[in-house]
């Protein structure tokens, strides 16, 4: 059966609401998989990855949220936060 | 209300002189540069052109009411010393010097500064410290052999109550208190986080991870819980 990618983004959120970050990393890399064009899916792991102060892979991911999308106020907001530290 | 004066008016002695005001204190800015002195004048409740090295200016300015006075006059070793006695001679308890160097710093406590800060250094120091144990991310030194500090929880001990943790029966460390990131739901659908500290946590409290532990104890301690 093909895994829904909107299923997936959805549930990674559900995963960080519960603060279980881990686990919103694997179903995000697993999203990934199915579709990589899409910044909503690197904000989430950006939030994800900054929650457990993964510093670095939250700046990545936050910067190719921007990438795709360089109006992406919230993940610009993150990236400043996180270079400034 | 304490009162501020702070003198030169660079990087540092703008930042400082802008910080206070924000923080509702009075501060007097202090400068010979008059456009230093301009761009100052809306952030602070009074600026003034003068040139501190001149006794006379300090002493009928009043120089001498203030609680504390800044001098930040990085650039010119010489001043710095000059201003730091005559405020001193003239009476003002505490004066702090943004010093250069170590040697500057020697001479600024011989001519009677009360505090003095090496920013350039102090920056390094922190920065260096960061890089070296990236998941400290403050460190402050309580005495030679205890110290407070700030460190993601490690993943051993993720998602257990603190009296399961027994930190202070193993370690003779204790948790003062946590840093977390509460995640929400924003209107449009998208997650974000705000930080919310747990001052004083109990037995129930639960790490989770990402959590920021602030733990007061030895050195050596600290370090253990650090390699776990």
């Amino acid at each position: 059966m093909t895994e829904d990618y909107q299923d997936l983004i959805e549930l990674s959120e559900f995963y960080i609401l519960s603060q279980r970050y881990e686990e919103a990393i694997k179903i995000l890399k697993r999203a990934e998989k199915i579709k990589k064009i899409e910044p909503r899916l690197y904000y989430n792991l950006g939030i994800a990855y900054e929650a457990m102060n993964e510093k670095g892979d939250a700046r990545d991911s936050f910067r190719l949220a921007l990438k795709l999308d360089p109006d992406f106020k919230s993940a610009q907001e993150h990236l400043d936060r996180l270079i400034e530290e | 209300m304490k009162q501020f004066a702070v003198i030169g008016l660079g990087r540092f002695g703008s930042s400082i002189a802008r910080a206070l005001s924000e923080k509702n204190f009075e501060v007097l800015a202090i400068d010979k540069d008059e456009s230093l002195v301009k761009d100052m004048e809306d952030v602070v409740s009074q600026a003034v052109v003068l040139d501190a090295t001149d006794e006379k200016s300090l002493r009928e300015l009043g120089i001498k009411e203030f609680d504390t006075v800044i001098v930040s006059m990085g650039e010119s070793v010489e001043a710095s010393i000059m201003i730091t006695l005559t405020l001193k001679e003239l009476g003002v308890k505490q004066v702090i010097v943004k010093a250069k160097s170590a040697l500057h710093s020697k001479i600024l406590r011989k001519v009677g500064a009360d505090r003095i800060t090496i920013p350039e250094r102090e920056m390094a120091e922190k920065l260096a410290q960061s890089l070296a144990s990236p998941k400290i991310f403050d460190f402050i030194e309580v005495s030679d052999t205890h110290g407070i500090v700030e460190m993601v929880v490690p993943k051993k001990l993720v998602n257990k109550t603190l009296a399961d943790l027994k930190l202070r029966d193993k370690y003779k460390v204790s948790v003062i208190a946590i840093r977390r990131k509460v995640p929400f739901s924003k209107p449009d659908g998208s997650t974000d986080f705000r930080e919310e500290v747990i001052i004083g946590p109990g037995g129930t409290d639960e790490t989770i991870p990402g959590d920021v532990l602030i733990l007061v104890g030895r050195n050596e301690d600290i370090d253990k819980i650090r390699k776990l």
